[in-house]
Parts: structure tokens; C-alpha cells; sequence
């Protein structure tokens, strides 16, 4: 028991994911919201223009008056939320990149001290980031937790790659590459991003504007069509989301699955009872379609979207041909899903025929057009879905915590102390669990 | 302002202006190279004799002239640990984002706390009267910002005290 | 968030999680608390029986002083019979047999470092009540590698000492202030009741002196609280005493580093102020005449930053 389980935290656009590595799921899953006091007050004074000459002067007062502690009284989290009304609530993770320091140092210091409750002195700490991250950030991130917290070393790991090693643990991969295509669907985004080696490819990334929170507008569009009973508005936005996460699947051919829909209706169509959030009423909403057509617009975009229209086994299978040639079959074989929105049921299935489909038909063509004669060697698709889908990013940040590897591979205080925070521009690549 | 400050800065201020000479000069050295004279010292005849204004012995101001460069380096007032801690920490925090300041030295000269190197290519891309002004700005403001860090952590100090003693009361 | 609460927000929300959740699922998890302390919640027999096991650093130390008695007293019933492996303590849940307030029980759970803990302080108030005519015995608790926490009972009062070590400079620096401010608190009339604190840098207080082994460098510090019998006599005031104490080293880093933070957040907006200035040497380029295409055609740059046409 020489050394305390590395801290491994995973602050993203709208969750951020903390707990100890070592464990399978993440201790705490809180949005990334801090509510503060300055928050009104302090970007007011900075709106209007003043004169060039003013300016520093009134900011300075500005400081000077906070000589107290009013930057303690903040909350983060759940709470954030809950004490919104009298707190000025901010996001300080726009598009997964830290926008605000000030407010992100101070929601680790309530992260580490509060809800994690461990002395940072005493850890290591890995923390994740987007691809294509300025190494500025990684820089700015760096200062903080050696500096602030004095912490005992730092991993800083791209989230595609992390996801990657989440894969291994899956029966279906056989070897621990980190070779391979990652679809990171959460509440805003969809990303595809191709990895080699441990390494992204970041001219080949691509996004998908299309992702959760889409998938549940769609499914309350469809029942504000469909319901006879109505839903009560406060709550049409909750049924859907419960509907999208308990209810839905993706079907592999929408004109059959309308038709056994039709033919056994008892067998397929389901009710959802719900609460009604002020009367306390309970009711009950009729599920139909919705279970197959709501993750179907991954596949058929145009459902929903008019200006998005490519469905994503094609985004996938571009992203894969855009990037290095020599690449090209390991991205087809590793194709890892994770983020919520992936959790569907048959999701890796439908993607992997997709795919495979489009491959087949491209070596076909090729074929065809030599007059038949070369041969081309099948390309291996596989889609890997597995059980720790919905917290990938964090769940590979906990393996690779728990290697040997990472205290090696992780930049310690005295490095930090020796070269300064520009160490942490350059993370190496983990290359297995062993 | 406290009566030696305004002479202080004032020549500082002249001293800087009278410095900020510069014109584009090509090494001697060196074949088509252009580096700044003052950071190189291979060519004496481009440089021109250092000038130290002190206030104190502890806050005084190097300025190194030369051809086209000139060499700014600031000794900051630390009267006791808590001041050297701040401004040490104050201006690693500073050279840390040299890369946005274009004329902030990443590293000071020996026995000074921070140092700006301006050469021909700033002054002409940036007013020269203005970047005097900065340079005089910061000056002022450096004292005014470690003093003020110092208040507002004893300030806090105090008040982590009383409130963790008030428990027991 | 100035202070910081003697329960563990982690335990009682990983017990609840388990204690609420309907199906009964596999566990394993480990946590950590302040001070090395750690945790480990695993179901290994069957579904139904949650293993929830703790291990101290400085646990023998604490059995010496009765930290076992403690856990008898608070969690006797749920005390398991086998001891796990690595781990000092063990307790068991049965997840069908749980009673009706589940919530308080993982409170009580939450609160087990601090009860574990507090066996020294408990003793050395017991010895007080007894009426010493001698001062009662030191006791020692390495609660940290290369920190350690002292405690004795005199007739008048208990006096805590806790060695302090910042392995920085910085820390030291602000560990100073902070430390001579604890000192000087103390004449405010408000708090005219607290425990008079000491602190001496480098200089081990009288009642240790005479310990072998004491470090003696600059980045050692001693704190010496005077617990006067108001801080112990009455039980609630002594319970709310002995979780208030314990968690003065880590209050005191905690707010260590919330001033680096303000620090760092104060050097931001200092940053910022001095880049305008520098900005405002560059000469204005918007207003320069507008620019050429090679076409022949001006050229203005829109406002409005166009998005590439899929």
C-alpha cells in the first residue's frame, strides 16, 4: 500500500466524470457547472467600453474590493443547478476546451476537496482531453495542478485514445491495439475520429452535428404528433428523454419493422407510465414507433435534419479513407463506440452492416473495373461495443491508471519543477496494460 | 506617489526613450543574420555603456542599449519572504505567457526579477512612446499588485482563522 | 465552502448508491479518504452482502488508544467476523436486511475515519476527568508519513500538538501567515473562548522535546492547541471539538490552496490588464485603407465570420 489510487478525473462539455482508478464506473457523474457569486458582477464591468486609460484602473479596484473570501462561496455540480437563482450558473467547458480558468481551477479545488475528499498532495492525477487540444491548455493545466495543488505527477490523455483502451477489456477485441476509429457520441456532439497507434489523426476528424440531446427532441416531436393523451408540456421533454434511454433500439430494415409493428401491435408497442410533476397524477404514454425511429436518424439523418444529410456509416467510412492508406484496414477493425448516445441497442450491429456494405461495394467495383483480374482481400469490419460504453473516456483512464506504466509514463512534481509546465505539452503513448 | 518614486520613474522614462534608438543592423558576425545586439555582445562597437537607475538597492532598473536592440531589466521591491515568494511567482506566471507579451524577455538577466527585450522589429511594428509607457506601467503596477496579493492573503488568512476558531467558541 | 465537513460525501454516496439500488450488482470499488486513509466496498460472497473495509496508516497506533472499543460502541453490530486482507477493519451489510433509515446508516458510515480518529482524543479526556495530579501520558499518532499529531491530558487541560510539514516553498511561506494568524485570532473578543493556539517554526514545543527522531529543518512546523475543559466537558461540545480538530491540517492545506487558486485567478486578470496596455503600443490596423484583391477588387473583411459551405 505504498501509493494512494491516482485520481482520475474526466471534465467534459456538459458531465464531468471523477473518481479513484481502480474502479470500473466513475464515483461522481456531476455537470460541469459552477455557480458563483462574481459571476454577474464580474463580466458586467468588463461589457461596457470604456476608455483605454479607465479601464485597468476600474479593474484593479475590482480586485482590490474582493479581499475577502467571496471566491469560496460557490458551488459546483448538482448544486450548481440547484442554487442557480441566486448564483450566477456558468459553463467553464465550451466544445470540451476550458474557457474559463479561473472558474475550471476553482471547480477542481471543490472537486478534489469536497466530493472526492483525498489530499491531492498525496495522488497522482490523469486527466483527459479533446483531441486537437491547444498544448497551451495542456500547459495552463499543468501550472494548476502542480502549482495549486502540489499534486505528485500528471497524465494528461487524449479522450478518442483512452476510449480506445476502454475497448480492450471487451470479449470481441483480440488484440490491445490502440489502432482504431472512435465514435464519441454524447449530449451534443458526435465526433469520428481515427487513431493510429495512439496517436489521432487530426485532419481526418470529423463531427457529426447530430447527437443525444437531437435524438430526444426528435422522440418528443414524435409523440407531440402521435399521443392522443396529452402529455403535459413541463414533462414532455423528461418522458422523451426516459423513453429515448429505456425504450429505444435500432433496427436493421425501418420498412419490416413498421410492418411488424403493424401485424403484432400487443408484442411491440409498449407503455411507459409517468408521473405528471405537479399534480402528481400518473398516466400512461403509448410507445410505437418512436422505439426504432429515434436512434434511426444516426442512419437517416434527413428525418430530422435538412442541412446534415450524411448518414453516419458513410461519415465513418470517409473519415477512414481520408486518413494515412497504411491505416486504413486497422481503423476498419477497431471501431470503437462510446458516449451515451451509442448505447442503443443493436447500435454496433446496424453500423458494422453499414460499413461493411460500403466496403464490399467499393472492392467490387474495383474489381469489376480490372476486369476481375485482381483480387482484392476482403476488408475485416468490426464495430466493438461493450458493457462500459456510456463512461468509456473514464473507464480507460482508470485502467491506465492502474498500470505500471502510468507512474512512468506520468509527469512528476520534480520534472514539473525541473523544466517548467511546457513538460506537459508531451503525454506518451501508453502501449498496453501489462 | 511617494517623492522618490516619481523621480525614479521619470528616469526611467527618459533614460527608455533616449534608448529606444533603434534601427535594423545586420551581424557583423554572422552572414545574413539579424539578432539582436545586445543579447549576442560579439560586436562592441554597437553597444552602447548599461545604465542602471536605482531607486534602492532593492529596486533598481538595468537598461542595456545597443544598435537595434535595447534590454530592460527590472529589479522588483521585496521586502520580506511573503513578497519575494508573490513576485517571484508573480513574474514565472508572467514569462510563462512571454509568448503573448512579444517584448517580455522568458528569461531575466541574473540578479534581476524580470527583463523585456525590445528590438528594431518591435519598435517599428509598435508606437515607441507607447511601449515606454508600458514598460513604466508595469513598473508601477508590479509594486502595487504584489502589495495588494500581500494584503489579500493576510486578509484571508485572517479571516481562516477566526472562522475555523469560531467553531470551538 | 470555508469549512470543511467531517463526513465523507464519497462513502455515503457510493453506500447509497448500493444500499438503494434494486438490483443487487457486483462491487468493488476503492476510495480514499484525507490522511491516507483507505476504503474498499466489495460484494465477495454474494450479491446481497456488501464488505465495506478501512485501512489507516497509522491504525495500530489508534488501537493502542482504543479505536477499537470505538468501532465496537458505534458500529458493533455490523462488525464483521473475519477481517479482510490488507484492510484493518471490516463490516458487513446484508442489502435485504437493511433498516428503515438508510440514509443515516451511510451518514454513520461516512463519519468512520473521523470516529476512528478520535480514540486518542477521547482518551486523553477521559484521563483528564479522572483528575491528574501527573500529567497523563503522550500519545503519538503518525497520521501522515512525516507528520504526526501529539496529545496529553494535564490537570487544566488537553494540549494537541500537530507537527507540520509544507514540502514547499510557497506553501511554507503561506502556511506562516496563516499559522501566525490562528496565533493572533485568538483577541478578537468573539472568539475570546477558543483553544489558545502556539506555533513555533523549527523549535519542537516543551512537552516533545524529549522525543528522538523529531525532524529538525525549516520546513517544520509545531501547532500546539490548548483544549481548556469548555472544549470538552459538555458530550455534544466534545464530539463537535474532536471532529473540528482532526481536520485542521487538511483545513489548513485545503485554504492553502484556495489562496494559490485566488492567487493564480487575481495573476490572470492582472495578465490580461497588462497585455491591453501593451496592445494599445500597436498601431490601429482596422483603419488602414482596405485591402486589394489580386483580382482588382477590394476587399473588406466581413464582421460576421462566414461558415465553409459543406
Amino acid at each position: 500500500m505504498s501509493r494512494l489510487a491516482p485520481v482520475v478525473i474526466d471534465n467534459g462539455t456538459g458531465y464531468t466524470k471523477m473518481g479513484f482508478a481502480g474502479n470500473t464506473d466513475p464515483q461522481f457523474v456531476i455537470p460541469t457547472a459552477i455557480a458563483t457569486r462574481d459571476a454577474g458582477s464580474a463580466s458586467a464591468p468588463n461589457l461596457p467600453k470604456k476608455p483605454a486609460f479607465l479601464s485597468s484602473a476600474a479593474s484593479s479596484s475590482h480586485l482590490a474590493s474582493k479581499r475577502g473570501i467571496d471566491d469560496l462561496d460557490f458551488f459546483i455540480g448538482d448544486e450548481a443547478l440547484a442554487n442557480s437563482k441566486t448564483y450566477g450558473l456558468s459553463y467553464p467547458i465550451r466544445h470540451g476546451q476550458i474557457e474559463n480558468w479561473d472558474h475550471m481551477e476553482r471547480y477542481w479545488e471543490q472537486s478534489i476537496f469536497k466530493y472526492l475528499r483525498c489530499e491531492p498532495e498525496d495522488h497522482f492525477f490523469l486527466l483527459t482531453e479533446p483531441p486537437l487540444n491547444a498544448p497551451e491548455n495542456r500547459e495552463n493545466t499543468a501550472e494548476i495542478f502542480f502549482e495549486s495543488f502540489n499534486i505528485q505527477g500528471l497524465y494528461i490523455a487524449v479522450q478518442a485514445v483512452l476510449a480506445l483502451a476502454a475497448s480492450w477489456t471487451s470479449g470481441k477485441s483480440t488484440d490491445q491495439t490502440l489502432t482504431g476509429t472512435v465514435i464519441d457520441s454524447g449530449d451534443g456532439v458526435t465526433h469520428v475520429i481515427p487513431v493510429a497507434e495512439g496517436y489521432v489523426i487530426g485532419s481526418s476528424i470529423r463531427h457529426i452535428p447530430i447527437a443525444g440531446r437531437d435524438i430526444t427532441a426528435f422522440v418528443q416531436q414524435l409523440l407531440r404528433e402521435h399521443q392522443e393523451i396529452a402529455i403535459p408540456p413541463e414533462d414532455s421533454l423528461d418522458v422523451a428523454r426516459r423513453i429515448k434511454e429505456q425504450y429505444s433500439y435500432v433496427c436493421p430494415d425501418i420498412v419490416k419493422e413498421f410492418k411488424k409493428f403493424d401485424q403484432e401491435p400487443h408484442k411491440y408497442f409498449k407503455q411507459l407510465d409517468a408521473v405528471h410533476s405537479v399534480t402528481q397524477k400518473s398516466y400512461k404514454v403509448d410507445v410505437g414507433y418512436e422505439r426504432f425511429l429515434a436512434p434511426e436518424i444516426f442512419f437517416n439523418p434527413e428525418i430530422v435534419s435538412s442541412d446534415f444529410l450524411v448518414p453516419l456509416p458513410e461519415v465513418v467510412d470517409q473519415v477512414i479513407q481520408t486518413s494515412p492508406i497504411d491505416t486504413r484496414r486497422g481503423l476498419y477493425k477497431n471501431i470503437v463506440l462510446s458516449g451515451g448516445s451509442t448505447m442503443f441497442k443493436d447500435f454496433g450491429k446496424r453500423l458494422q452492416r453499414d460499413i461493411k456494405r460500403l466496403t464490399d461495394q467499393r472492392l467490387q467495383t474495383s474489381e469489376d473495373m480490372s476486369g476481375g483480374s485482381h483480387k482484392a482481400k476482403p476488408i475485416d469490419v468490426n464495430v466493438i461495443a461493450h458493457k462500459k460504453q456510456r463512461h468509456a473516456v473514464w473507464f480507460g483512464g482508470s485502467l491506465m491508471a492502474c498500470t505500471d506504466q502510468f507512474y512512468s509514463f506520468s509527469h512528476t512534481k520534480a520534472e514539473y519543477e525541473e523544466y517548467g509546465p511546457s513538460i506537459c505539452r508531451h503525454n506518451r503513448v501508453f502501449n498496453s496494460l501489462a | 506617489m511617494s517623492n522618490t518614486l516619481r523621480p525614479y520613474l521619470l528616469a526611467v522614462r527618459s533614460t527608455l526613450t533616449a534608448a529606444l534608438c533603434l534601427e535594423n543592423f545586420a551581424s557583423q558576425v554572422v552572414e545574413k543574420h539579424n539578432i539582436p545586439e545586445v543579447e549576442a555582445q560579439t560586436t562592441k562597437e554597437v553597444l552602447l555603456n548599461p545604465v542602471v537607475i536605482s531607486r534602492n538597492e532593492n529596486e533598481q532598473v538595468l537598461i542595456e542599449a545597443s544598435v537595434n536592440s535595447v534590454r530592460v531589466s527590472i529589479r522588483i521591491k521585496q521586502a520580506d519572504d511573503i513578497e519575494r515568494i508573490l513576485c517571484h511567482k508573480f513574474t514565472r506566471f508572467l514569462t510563462q505567457r512571454a509568448e503573448s507579451f512579444v517584448i517580455l524577455r522568458r528569461k531575466p538577466i541574473k540578479g534581476y526579477d524580470i527583463s523585456f527585450l525590445i528590438t528594431n522589429f518591435h519598435s517599428e511594428m509598435m508606437f515607441k512612446h507607447k511601449l515606454v509607457d508600458f514598460i513604466i506601467q508595469f513598473m508601477e503596477e508590479v509594486d502595487k499588485e504584489i502589495s495588494e496579493m500581500k494584503l489579500s492573503l493576510n486578509a484571508r488568512a485572517r479571516i481562516v482563522a477566526e472562522s475555523y476558531l469560531s467553531q470551538f467558541a | 465552502m470555508i469549512l470543511l465537513e467531517a463526513n465523507s460525501y464519497i462513502i455515503e454516496e457510493s453506500l447509497l448508491q448500493r444500499f438503494t439500488s434494486e438490483k443487487h450488482e457486483a462491487v468493488d470499488i476503492k476510495l480514499v479518504d484525507f490522511d491516507g486513509v483507505t476504503y474498499h466496498l466489495s460484494t465477495p460472497t454474494s450479491r446481497t452482502e456488501l464488505h465495506f473495509s478501512m485501512a489507516a496508516p497509522c491504525f495500530n497506533e489508534l488501537v493502542s488508544y482504543g479505536a477499537q472499543d470505538i468501532i465496537q460502541r458505534e458500529y458493533g453490530t455490523y462488525l464483521a467476523s473475519a477481517t479482510e486482507q490488507g484492510y484493518h477493519c471490516t463490516f458487513v451489510f446484508d442489502l435485504e436486511k437493511l433498516p428503515a433509515d438508510i440514509t443515516a446508516l451511510a451518514k454513520k458510515f461516512g463519519m468512520l475515519k473521523r470516529n476512528v480518529f478520535a480514540a486518542p482524543f477521547e482518551k486523553a479526556f477521559k484521563e483528564w476527568e479522572t483528575e491528574l495530579e501527573e500529567p497523563g501520558t503522550l500519545m503519538t499518532i503518525h497520521y501522515r508519513e512525516e507528520e504526526a499529531i501529539y496529545l496529553r491530558a494535564n490537570q487544566d487541560r488537553v494540549t494537541v500538538i500537530f507537527s507540520t510539514l509544507f514540502k514547499e516553498e510557497m506553501d511554507r511561506i503561506f502556511g506562516k501567515v496563516f499559522l501566525q494568524e490562528f496565533v493572533d485570532a485568538r483577541r478578537l473578543p468573539s472568539i475570546q473562548n477558543a483553544p489558545q493556539v502556539l506555533y513555533s517554526n523549527r523549535e519542537p514545543p516543551l512537552e516533545i522535546r524529549h522525543l528522538p527522531n523529531l525532524k529538525d529543518d525549516e520546513s517544520v512546523g509545531y501547532v500546539t492547541f490548548v483544549l481548556f475543559p469548555r472544549h470538552f466537558e459538555h458530550p455534544d461540545v466534545r464530539e463537535k471539538t474532536i471532529s473540528d480538530i482532526q481536520l485542521f491540517r487538511d483545513y489548513l492545506h485545503y485554504h492553502i490552496k484556495c489562496s494559490k487558486a485566488y492567487m493564480h485567478s487575481r495573476m490572470r486578470a492582472r495578465v490580461q490588464d497588462f497585455l491591453k496596455v501593451l496592445n494599445r503600443a500597436k498601431p490601429d490596423r482596422s483603419s488602414t485603407a482596405e485591402k486589394k484583391l489580386a483580382s482588382g477588387r477590394s476587399f473588406r473583411p466581413s464582421p460576421i465570420s462566414l461558415r465553409p459551405s459543406t
